[in-house]
């Protein structure tokens, strides 16, 4: 029946109702991921040489107007020609290999970290940033700047890219910087990271997505996983790891400082302070609980700020989801490189698969946000998302095309 | 025939999409979400359709009766799934209504619930856009054109275009009408919205014979025309009716 006569009019009450701020957290990690997704596929098809020997669908729905498709023939297309056994064979021991020294490396990270090199590992990150930003930063400004014919000069070019990646690597590292500038250049280091990956042959490509996604769901839900170990060491010391991380906060500043503090879950002190969930004053250790004010903004994931565990992945190749100091959500670096090169490779083939992909991958955010809230402890992101997005892949490749072609070459729609 | 161009095929599908999502859905998070799911939704069920349909294409003949068994079946699973959908979507108004009592805040207003709608017709609107219309328009965006054989004087890629918008607008606007004939049980808003997506698809067939896509585009638009206008005296009356129940308190 009818909503009964309780409901006001929400224009001549004043109020507003949970659907205006409902959801805020989630559109917040999921604008960023789109904007990377976007630019990579951008990146992509302005770049990419039209030559390509795998079909697109505006060929096969030219040849299908003009000529009937034969079933094989449109194996063949789908299958593409130059798919051998030994290149299949190849991306796959390519896959293998860059899992055993990610793994590798990682455990080297977890024993750095245990032995206090901090500083150490954040000169590192410092130099690989630099090195991301400016070699394969200015590596695809001259692929850019030699496809639309910009006019620039070399000096011009050096110290812009020379200003930039400087201003990049502060604007990463430095605690202090403005937020927005921080997300925007983690955005571009991850959108320069994932187009350099497509570059890669597709086979491997292919390999490496579904190799880093099952590598990501071990190492963080396995007990001997070596994420798992580094955000266990983490948060006995209630220290931060130097790492590339997506906060997603909003951009106007905040009392607190944006200090990354460890917070046990289990053991936990119910202490109502008069503290509001925004002034993280987390420099005392303490496992307190602050008391969840009446705050018109609850967030969708309604976690009580510091208390989740917030997983805080490694070095460049960032995995894993948590939940930040200030209630925000915190997506690593490396979850964006990897659905921006799935996007990426979806993109070469042609842009229905790059919409499908692009809807699988939000479905999958969805879900491992879902679960966030539900087990409130660090989970990968990738393994859901890049699973549903080859899915969809594959499934938009086989029978989505065909069926849809055949539709609109008719001019047949509902 | 240019990126010009191919901006403005985009523009003409989805010009109205997006002054709606600007305007209205942008603002509410919420809404944004419940667009990108219910794409999710209708991609997933045109998979499903693909799917069925696999082993029967191409379809190589040019008669009437194979395109009108795939209209008919498409449309009755898309009109089968809206129920599930509506199903759905009472689940979440459920749960937004609790978390509303927790959080000590109003529970969904009549117009959180057709803005609800709308997010969820628009997002079947722009999946259609996107995958009938969009997807196909990359060669648009080069030097050339394309024109059908059975439609000579119009660019398939107009062609395309003015019927996604067409449909756009039926998805989005039958949704809110299917809701609110769902919520109130009124049998009239229930039948309307089947019927009318399937005399949209019927016209569509009228497209296959030579020199048809001159009527036919414009009888879509007119039906486009005909459901905006049904849901808009939908909801007028609906709103002026709940203006009453609450005044007279």
């Amino acid at each position: 029946m009818d909503d009964g006569s309780t409901d006001s009019d929400p224009v001549t009450a004043g109020e507003s109702s949970i659907l205006d701020t409902l959801g805020e957290d989630v559109i917040r990690i999921v604008s960023p991921v789109s904007l990377c997704m976007l630019l990579v596929v951008l990146l992509v098809s302005s770049l990419s040489s039209t030559n390509d020997l795998s079909s697109s669908v505006s060929s096969l729905f030219l040849s299908s107007t003009t000529t009937p498709t034969s079933f094989s023939s449109l194996n063949l297309l789908l299958l593409g020609s130059d798919s051998t056994w030994e290149e299949i064979k190849s991306a796959l021991v390519t896959a293998l290999s860059f899992v055993v020294v990610v793994t590798l490396l990682t455990f080297l990270l977890v024993l750095l970290f245990y032995f206090r090199c901090t500083n150490f590992l954040r000169i590192y990150m410092g130099i690989s940033s630099l090195f991301v930003l400016s070699f394969l930063g200015g590596f695809i400004f001259l692929l850019l700047i030699s496809h639309f014919k910009i006019p620039i000069d070399p000096f011009t070019f050096a110290i812009l890219l020379f200003n930039l990646s400087v201003v990049g690597v502060f604007a990463v590292f430095m605690p202090k910087f403005p937020i927005s500038m921080n997300q925007g250049y983690l955005v571009a280091i991850g959108v320069l990271t994932a187009y350099w990956f497509t570059m890669l042959p597709e086979w491997t490509t292919w390999a490496l997505l579904i190799a880093m996604s099952l590598y990501d769901l071990a190492a963080v839900l396995l007990p001997i996983g070596p994420l798992r170990l580094l955000v266990e060491l983490a948060m006995s010391r209630n220290e931060e790891i130097p790492a590339l991380v997506y906060e997603a906060r909003p951009v106007d500043p905040q009392p607190g400082d944006r200090v990354r503090v460890w917070r046990e879950r289990t053991d936990v002190r119910i202490e109502a302070t008069e503290n509001s969930t925004n002034s993280a004053n987390v420099q005392t250790v303490q496992e307190t609980r602050l008391a969840v004010s009446e705050e018109i903004t609850a967030p969708l994931i309604e976690a009580f700020p510091q208390t989740g565990d917030r997983h805080l992945g490694t070095e460049e190749v960032e995995d894993g989801i948590g939940l930040g100091s200030s209630g925000a959500i915190k997506l690593g670096l490396g979850d964006f490189i990897f659905y921006s090169v799935l996007v990426g490779r979806a993109a070469m083939y042609d842009y229905m698969t790059v919409y499908a992909c692009y809807l699988a991958i939000m479905a999958g955010l969805g879900v491992t946000l879902l679960l966030l809230a539900v087990y409130r402890k660090a989970l990968p992101a990738l393994p859901v998302s890049i699973m549903l997005g080859v899915v969809f892949y594959l499934l938009t490749r086989v029978l989505l095309e065909v069926f849809v072609v055949q539709c609109s070459s008719n001019l047949l729609m509902f | 025939m240019t990126v010009a161009a191919g901006v403005g095929y985009v523009l003409i599908a989805l010009g109205p999409a997006l002054s709606l999502f600007a305007s209205v859905i942008a603002k509410k998070p919420f809404l944004i979400l419940t667009l990108l799911s219910s794409t999710l939704f209708w991609l997933i069920s045109l998979i499903i359709l693909a799917g069925a349909w696999r082993a029967f294409l191409p379809v190589k003949s040019t008669e009437l009766w194979p395109y009108s068994i795939l209209i008919l079946t498409s449309v009755g699973f898309q009109e089968g799934i809206r129920i599930g959908f509506w199903r759905l979507f009472k689940k979440m108004e459920d749960m937004l209504n609790a978390f509303a009592d927790r959080v000590s805040k109003p529970r969904l207003f009549l117009t959180d619930k057709m803005l609800l709608a709308l997010a969820g017709g628009l997002g079947h609107g722009l999946a259609h856009a996107v995958f009938f219309c969009l997807s196909l328009l990359t060669p648009a965006f080069g030097p050339a054109t394309f024109y059908v054989d059975k439609c000579p004087s119009i660019p398939f890629f107009l062609i395309s275009a003015i019927i996604a918008l067409g449909f756009v607008i039926i998805h989005t606007f039958s949704m809110v009408i299917a809701f609110n004939g769902y919520t109130e049980g009124k049998r009239k808003d229930q039948i309307f919205v089947p019927f009318a997506h399937l005399i949209a698809a019927l016209i569509t067939l009228i497209n296959l014979v030579p020199g048809g896509c001159n009527i036919g585009l414009p009888l879509l638009c007119i039906m486009a025309g005909t459901t905006l206008y049904y849901s808009w005296q939908l909801v007028w009356r609906r709103l002026t009716e709940h203006q009453t129940t609450r005044s007279s308190d």
